[in-house]
C-alpha cells in the first residue's frame, strides 16, 4: 500500500523539481504548486512511464486526490494483468 | 535508430546538488547527461524546466540565442525540451512562446523592435485536413496564404530569421492507406502543401520536414493523439523530443551554421581491421558484410564532403601504413585528396584534433569526432569539451545512421562555395606544404601569386554574403549577423560603400571571401562613412588579402568625395586577432566604451595604402 505512495511521490518530485515534495492520499492539485492542467498531464504521462500502464482520457480528467490516481494505477494494473 | 534510454536518475541527483548550494555543478552535470544523450524524452522535459528555472533564478534571462515560437497547436512542451536539447549541444536558449493557435494576432502585436534572432512556425492539420466542406485545392490556398502573411509580418517589422516546420499527417484517415495519397486525399494534401510552403519560403529561411522527422521514428510513436485531445499537442514525449532535436539543429543552421569538419578515425572507422597488421589488401573493404558497411560508410563521407563538409582524418598508425590503402587498395571509395587534413601517428588524438584545427584555421567548436574505440571518444571528450564526440555504434552499418541522428550537418542552403570549401582546402594543404620551404614570409606570400577582384555587391552574391556574416568570428571587426533584408537595406543606402572580393591563387579559386559594408554617417559639411561590416573568411587570413580590399575602399571612398572613415571594433571571445587593425591601417582611436567596442576615425588625405601581395584580376 505505502509502497505505491513512496514510488508515486518519487514521481512527483521529479515532475515537480522538488525533492522536499511530499504527497499523501489526501493530497490535491491545489496543494501543490505549480499543478496545473498543462503539469497534470506531464505528470500523468510520468505516472503511465513509471508504473507501466496507459490511462484513458475520461480516467485522466476525473481525478481528485492521489489517493484516487492510486486505485487508477492499481485498476490499470489490474485489467493488464488480466489480458 | 534510436539509442535505448533509460532512466538515470539524473534529475534527482542534480536536485541533490542544488539542494546544496552547487547550482553550476548540477548544470554541468546535467549538460554532460544531455550531451551524451543519457536521458529519455521525460527526463528532457524535466531538464529542460529545471534549466528554466534556474536561469530565472541566476537572472541571466538575456544571454542566449532568443527565439519566438508560434503554433497552430498547443507548444508547452516544446520549450523545456528545446532547452534541454540546446542545453546538450552547449547552448543556451531563450523561448517566448506565443497563444494557441494565434500565429497572426502575436505576430501583429509585437513591437517592431523587439525583434528575435529566429521566429519558429508550427503549422498544425486541423484545418488542411479537417474542413472536408472546402476544396483541397482551396485548402491549400488559404493554409499557404496564412504562411505568408506570417512572414511578411515577420520580415516587414524583424530582422529575425524563419524556421517553417512543415504539415504532418497521423494517419490516412477514412481513405485508407491506398486513396489518402491520391489527389484531395489527407496524404496528398499534406505533400502539396508541403511542397507550397517549400517553394514560397524566403530565402535564407529553414524548411523542417515534419513528415521525415516523424517517419524517422515512426508516427505511431511519435504522435499520442490523447494530448491532442486533452491539450491541442499532438506529440508523444518521444516525438517532442525528436521535434526539438530537429528544431535546434534548424536554429543552428540559421544563426551559427552547421558544423564544418568531420575528423575521422581510420581503423575499423573506414575499414574493418588493422592495416598496420594486415596491410592494405588484408583490410575488410567490399561488397559483402562489413566490407559493405565500411564500403556504404565511405561513400556517405563522400557526400558530405562534396556538400561542404570538410574531412579529417587522424589514425593511430604509421603513417606510411595509414596512406596505403588510399593508394593501393581499389576498394576504397575514398581518396587522400578527399581530406582536408590527414594526420597519422602516435601522438594523444586530442593532439592530433588540434593540429587540424590549426592547420585549417578552424575552432575546435565546429569539429564532429568520429572514432570507434570509446577510449579515444572519452580521451577527446575529456581534453577537448568544444569538439562533438559521436558515440559510434559498435556495428559498422549503423555508423550513418549514428551521424545522421547527431544533426550536426543540417544546413539551410548548400551554395556554390559550400560545394567548392572542400576542394579548396585541399589546395590549402599544399599551400601550407609550401610554406615552409620559403626563406620569408614575404618570398611565400609573393609564391602564391595572388589575385583579386574586388566588386559593389551585388544581388547575387547575397546568399554568400549572408552566410558569410552568419558563420565568420576571427576576421571579423563587428560580427554583426545582419539578415539579407538587412544588408540590402545597408548596401542600398545612398551613398553606402558594399564591397565584396574574390580571390584566387596559384593552387585554385577561393572564392568569394571578404566583406565591406559602409553606410554614410551624417557628419555635416564633412561627408564621412562609417564601416558596419568588415569581414573575412578564415582561409583568406594572414595573406594581406584585407589590405588590398581596404586600398579598394579608400579609392572608392576618394571618389565618392568623402573626407572621413570611421570604423568600429566589437571585441569578442574569437575576434581578438583584428583587435588592431584599425591602429595599423592609420586609423585614430575617438572613443572606447567598457565592454570592448571602440571606434576609430581615418582622415582620407592622410590614408597610405598598406602593403598588400594581391594583385588586380583581370
Amino acid at each position: 500500500m505505502d509502497d505505491y505512495l513512496d514510488r508515486l511521490n518519487a514521481v512527483f518530485q521529479q515532475v515537480f523539481l522538488d525533492d522536499r515534495l511530499v504527497v499523501t492520499r489526501d493530497t490535491t492539485a491545489q496543494d501543490v504548486e505549480g499543478w496545473d492542467s498543462l503539469m497534470h498531464v506531464s505528470l500523468m504521462v510520468n505516472v503511465e512511464k513509471a508504473f507501466g500502464v496507459r490511462f484513458r482520457s475520461s480516467e485522466v480528467a476525473g481525478l481528485q486526490t492521489v489517493g484516487e490516481l492510486i486505485d487508477l494505477i492499481r485498476a490499470r494494473q489490474e485489467a493488464t494483468r488480466r489480458q | 535508430m534510436m539509442a535505448t534510454r533509460t532512466r538515470t536518475g539524473i534529475l534527482h541527483e542534480i536536485l541533490a546538488l542544488r539542494k546544496e548550494g552547487r547550482g553550476a555543478e548540477a548544470l554541468h552535470r546535467l549538460q554532460g547527461a544531455l550531451r551524451q544523450r543519457r536521458l529519455d524524452p521525460l527526463e528532457i522535459d524535466q531538464a529542460g524546466r529545471f534549466l528554466q528555472q534556474e536561469w530565472a533564478r541566476q537572472d541571466q534571462k538575456a544571454a542566449g540565442v532568443r527565439v519566438l515560437l508560434l503554433g497552430q497547436c498547443t507548444t508547452s512542451w516544446l520549450v523545456p525540451a528545446l532547452v534541454a536539447v540546446a542545453w546538450g549541444r552547449q547552448a543556451r536558449v531563450q523561448i517566448e512562446e506565443g497563444g494557441y493557435d494565434t500565429v497572426l494576432q502575436d505576430l501583429a502585436r509585437r513591437p517592431a523592435q523587439d525583434s528575435p534572432d529566429v521566429v519558429i512556425l508550427l503549422p498544425w492539420n486541423q484545418r488542411l485536413l479537417g474542413r472536408t466542406d472546402v476544396p483541397p485545392r482551396q485548402r491549400i490556398d488559404e493554409e499557404l496564404a496564412f504562411w505568408q502573411e506570417a512572414w511578411h509580418l515577420v520580415h516587414s517589422r524583424h530582422h529575425s530569421r524563419l524556421l517553417q516546420v512543415g504539415y504532418d499527417w497521423v494517419d490516412g484517415g477514412a481513405a485508407g492507406h491506398f486513396l489518402a495519397g491520391q489527389p484531395g486525399g489527407p496524404v496528398w494534401l499534406v505533400r502539396e502543401m508541403n511542397a507550397a510552403l517549400r517553394e514560397r519560403l524566403p530565402a535564407g529561411s529553414f524548411f523542417l520536414d515534419l513528415v521525415q522527422v516523424s517517419g524517422a521514428s515512426g508516427r505511431t510513436s511519435f504522435y499520442d493523439m490523447r494530448r491532442y485531445c486533452w491539450t491541442r499537442q499532438p506529440f508523444s514525449e518521444a516525438g517532442i523530443y525528436h521535434l526539438a532535436e530537429h528544431v535546434w539543429a534548424g536554429v543552428q543552421a540559421l544563426t551559427v551554421g552547421p558544423k564544418k569538419v568531420l575528423v575521422v578515425d581510420l581503423d575499423n572507422t573506414v575499414w574493418g581491421g588493422v592495416v598496420g597488421e594486415t596491410g592494405p589488401h588484408g583490410i575488410v573493404l567490399g561488397d559483402s558484410g562489413d566490407g559493405a558497411a565500411y564500403q556504404a560508410f565511405q561513400r556517405y563521407l563522400k557526400e558530405l564532403r562534396s556538400r561542404g563538409v570538410l574531412l579529417a582524418a587522424v589514425s593511430k598508425n604509421n603513417p606510411e601504413d595509414a596512406r596505403a590503402p588510399f593508394q593501393l587498395n581499389r576498394d576504397m571509395v575514398l581518396h587522400l585528396d578527399d581530406f582536408a587534413a590527414f594526420e597519422a601517428g602516435w601522438a594523444p588524438k586530442s593532439v592530433m584534433l588540434e593540429r587540424v584545427a590549426r592547420d585549417l584555421r578552424l575552432g575546435l567548436d565546429s569539429f564532429v569526432f568520429f572514432d570507434d574505440n570509446p577510449a579515444e571518444q572519452e580521451q577527446v571528450r575529456q581534453a577537448l569539451p568544444e569538439v562533438e564526440v559521436v558515440a559510434v555504434p559498435s556495428e559498422p552499418a549503423e555508423y550513418i545512421g549514428a551521424l545522421v541522428d547527431g544533426l550536426w550537418f543540417e544546413a539551410a542552403a548548400v551554395t556554390g562555395e559550400d560545394r567548392d570549401r572542400a576542394d579548396r582546402y585541399q589546395s590549402e594543404q599544399a599551400r601550407r606544404q609550401e610554406q615552409w620551404s620559403f626563406a620569408s614570409l614575404e618570398d611565400y606570400l609573393r609564391s602564391l601569386q595572388m589575385r583579386a577582384e574586388v566588386r559593389p555587391l551585388d544581388e547575387a552574391d547575397l546568399p554568400r554574403v549572408v552566410q558569410l556574416l552568419a558563420r565568420t568570428n576571427q576576421f571579423n571587426l563587428t560580427t554583426r549577423r545582419h539578415s539579407r533584408e538587412e544588408v540590402q537595406a545597408l548596401a542600398g543606402q545612398s551613398g553606402a560603400v558594399a564591397l565584396t572580393l574574390r580571390g584566387e591563387d596559384r593552387f585554385g579559386d577561393l572564392g568569394l571571401i571578404a566583406v565591406l559594408l559602409a553606410v554614410p554617417a551624417g557628419d555635416g559639411d564633412e561627408p564621412t562613412v562609417r564601416i558596419d561590416t568588415w569581414l573575412m573568411s578564415c582561409r583568406a587570413i594572414g595573406r594581406t588579402i584585407e589590405h588590398f580590399l581596404f586600398t579598394a575602399f579608400l579609392e572608392r571612398c576618394r571618389a565618392l568625395g568623402l573626407r572621413k572613415v570611421v570604423g568600429e571594433y566589437i571585441a569578442t571571445p574569437k575576434n581578438g586577432l583584428v583587435k588592431g587593425l584599425y591602429k595599423e591601417l592609420g586609423f585614430a582611436l575617438l572613443s572606447a566604451d567598457g565592454a570592448g567596442a571602440s571606434r576609430y576615425e581615418l582622415v582620407l588625405e592622410e590614408a597610405r595604402p598598406p602593403v598588400t601581395f594581391v594583385t588586380a584580376k583581370g
